[in-house]
């Protein structure tokens, strides 16, 4: 039972403050040039999140979520700001790379039987990656800036690295449709172009793992040698599905099934080994079995496994195929929208973030220090004060 | 120029907030809401977008070390907590735009003009400090001072510190400064005294704070990672599983090709 939430109702005071915006500076007779007087607010609202009054005094010494020492029990770090947009792109953009490469491998090595699923690999590879920058593009804060984006390329940054691979993914992929078909040179240089959205293809499908383990929240940051993984190989089930579903001939349904196969069975795998990774803390993993991304994650894995199941049953239904495929997908859109929830819920709990860095999951795991920042070796519980 | 920073000693800190108010009149900052939180004297709740100074107050149930008190086991700790202009920044590395960036006094500093609400800053930050506001749809936090460091002026939360809680300085100084205050700490009795973040060596994770802090108990107590690491010095291994991936991938793909083509009847 969680406590009743204060403060969130606007009170009489809210109401007649909204009118302004806090700053009581009049244009008359002040001028507006702080570097924070830019800032605008349209709606003056409380921007914290909900608050609960006080679970646990910040110095109460235990190891329990509830009673473990943190400032009343408040987020350390903060909450994803984005939208349901982030976690569909990592979908559609997973599926559109695995898609491209595949289409690019049809190309190399499939002979002209093949050749229409390199067109469909190309086809679906263009569709995603523009319906990817549109999710992109809705989710940000200032949208008409969204060019801002190509303004530099940071290393450090895998959203700068992922969009440009993404923007190039698509130019090419686009390239390549616009050409691949004609003769001389144009068509050389289409065909480049297909190579090129096909390598892209992979980093594209893998990069979105990384920005979300790049990053303070826990269970993300946790997961970084697996979720990448993970990432990649749903990316190649999901694009297998997909292409499953649309229309195809025998001679490409040769092809994706091994492909879908391979993909489904990496990403049950890998499922496995992000809820193992994460499990090194209890607390890191929690959003992984309980609550809403609990639930999301259960239902993903349980739906990958059935699309895998359906798939290898004997028989040769067009319904179960279909129903294989649509499985598999739902599972696959259901795993980023459980990992993306889990980060949101993993950033809300203070404990995820202490008890991960006192069992060695901070820097120590990478610098090697033995010692917290408050001089006192890495563990965890932590020493009674009195 | 310099590195400049703050060296925030929580046992001076006497909870009045006037860094709070100095922070938000002179950067002329909306408000944050009027709400009653419960914890503590703390109604701020904690930093962001419009709130670049919080001042945090602890209610702990043990005393201070050498300290008597006529109430029992009782102790306040306050803490003014502020961006802590990291030496590796999280918001920094993390910005895909270059909005963020490191000023000449080595602090760091969001262009506002740049800045188009991406939100990854948000998430990068260690110290859960930086934050975008909804309906401004960018990322704000603590310039330190910026524009009156230009003008050789002192940040406004620090000038307005009545107890010398929070210095503002050069990093030396501060780094000099903060060493005979644990000295002086330790000789009198209160060995729980120590700083947090002031260095590479205190925290490899960060590469130490510019603005780095004088505390008494866990960083836990005070809402602080007790090993914050920015999330870029773990890259080079995720980026090692992508490539992985990528061979996988790959080796996918062809196989099935040249397996759909064996099979071919
Ligand atoms: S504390 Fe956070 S917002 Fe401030 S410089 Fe460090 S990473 Fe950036
Ligand atoms: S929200 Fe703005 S400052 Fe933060 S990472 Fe994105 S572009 Fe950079």
């Amino acid at each position: 039972m969680s406590p009743p939430v204060i403060g969130n109702e606007p009170t009489f005071l809210d109401k007649l403050q909204r009118k302004r915006d806090g700053r009581n500076v009049d244009p008359a007779l002040g001028v507006l040039s702080g570097e924070g007087a830019q800032q605008r607010v349209k709606d003056p609202e409380d921007p914290h999140p909900e608050r609960r009054p006080m679970p646990t005094l910040p110095s109460q010494l235990a190891t329990e979520r509830e009673t473990a020492p943190s400032y009343y029990g408040l987020p350390a770090v903060k909450e994803p700001v984005w939208i349901w947009s982030v976690p569909t792109y990592l979908y559609v953009g997973g599926a559109a790379g695995a898609a491209s490469l595949l289409g690019f491998m049809a190309d190399v090595a499939g002979g002209p039987e093949l050749e229409r699923l390199g067109r469909r690999g190309r086809w679906v590879g263009t569709v995603g990656d523009v319906l990817s920058s549109g999710l992109l593009i809705h989710d940000l804060g200032r949208p008409s800036r969204f060019l801002n984006m190509l303004r530099v390329f940071r290393p450090t940054s895998p959203m700068s690295i992922g969009s440009w691979v993404l923007a190039t993914s698509g130019g090419l992929n686009t390239l390549g449709l616009l050409l691949g078909q004609r003769r001389g040179w144009p068509g050389v240089v289409g065909r480049c172009a297909t190579a090129g959205a096909g390598v892209l293809g992979m980093p594209l499908a893998g990069y979105t793992a990384v920005l979300l383990c790049n990053s303070a929240i826990p269970v993300w940051q946790a997961t970084h040698r697996t979720l990448p993984l993970f990432f990649m190989s749903s990316a190649t089930a999901a694009a297998g599905s997909l292409l499953s579903l649309l229309p195809h001939g025998p001679a490409e349904a040769r092809v994706l099934r091994p492909y879908r196969l391979a993909g489904k069975v990496a990403e049950l795998v890998m499922g496995v080994a992000v809820e193992r990774d994460a499990a090194r803390v209890p607390e890191v993993a929690r959003p992984l079995h309980e609550g809403f991304s609990g639930t999301l994650w259960k239902t993903s894995r349980v739906c990958s496994a059935a699309g895998l199941v359906l798939d290898v049953l004997p028989g040769r239904a067009r319904w179960k195929q279909v129903a294989a495929d649509v499985l598999t997908t739902a599972g696959a859109l259901a795993a980023r929208f459980a990992i993306f929830h889990a980060g949101k819920a993993s950033a809300r709990n203070p404990q995820a973030t202490f008890q991960g860095q006192r069992q060695g999951l901070g820097a120590a795991e990478v610098a090697g220090n033995t010692v917290a920042s408050d001089g006192k070796p890495l563990k965890f519980p932590l020493p009674v004060l009195r | 120029m310099g590195q400049k920073g703050f060296f925030t000693d929580t046992t001076l800190c006497i909870g009045c907030k006037a860094c709070e108010v100095a922070c938000k009149q002179w950067n002329q900052l909306p408000d944050d809401g009027f709400h009653f939180t419960g914890m503590s004297y703390d109604n701020t709740g904690a930093l962001g977008s419009a709130t670049w100074r919080h001042v945090a107050f602890v209610e702990r149930p043990v005393p201070l070390q050498g300290q008597t008190t006529g109430v029992g086991d009782f102790s306040w700790l306050m803490m003014s907590d502020v961006c802590k202009h990291c030496q590796h920044a999280g918001c920094l590395e993390a910005c895909p735009t270059g909005a963020i960036i490191r000023t000449e006094f080595d602090t760091v500093y969001v262009q506002p003009d740049v800045c188009n609400g991406c939100g990854y800053c948000v998430v990068a930050c260690p110290f859960g400090v930086i934050s975008r506001r909804e309906d401004d749809g960018r990322a704000w936090k603590c310039t330190l001072c910026y524009d009156r460091l230009g003008e050789g002026m002192t940040p406004a939360c620090a000038k307005a510190c009545p107890t010398e809680s929070i210095v503002f300085g050069d990093l030396d100084e501060l780094h000099a400064r903060a060493e005979n205050r644990i000295r002086a700490l330790h000789e009198r009795g209160v060995t729980d005294a120590y700083l947090y973040g002031k260095d590479a060596e205190n925290q490899p994770g960060t590469g130490g704070l510019n603005a780095f802090f004088l505390l008494l108990d866990k960083p836990e107590v005070y809402g602080l990672p007790p090993d914050p690491v920015v999330p870029t010095k773990k890259a080079g291994r995720t980026w090692g599983a992508v490539a992985l991936g990528a061979l996988g991938m790959a080796a996918v793909a062809l196989g099935s090709v040249l397996l759909g083509r064996e099979a071919r009847p």
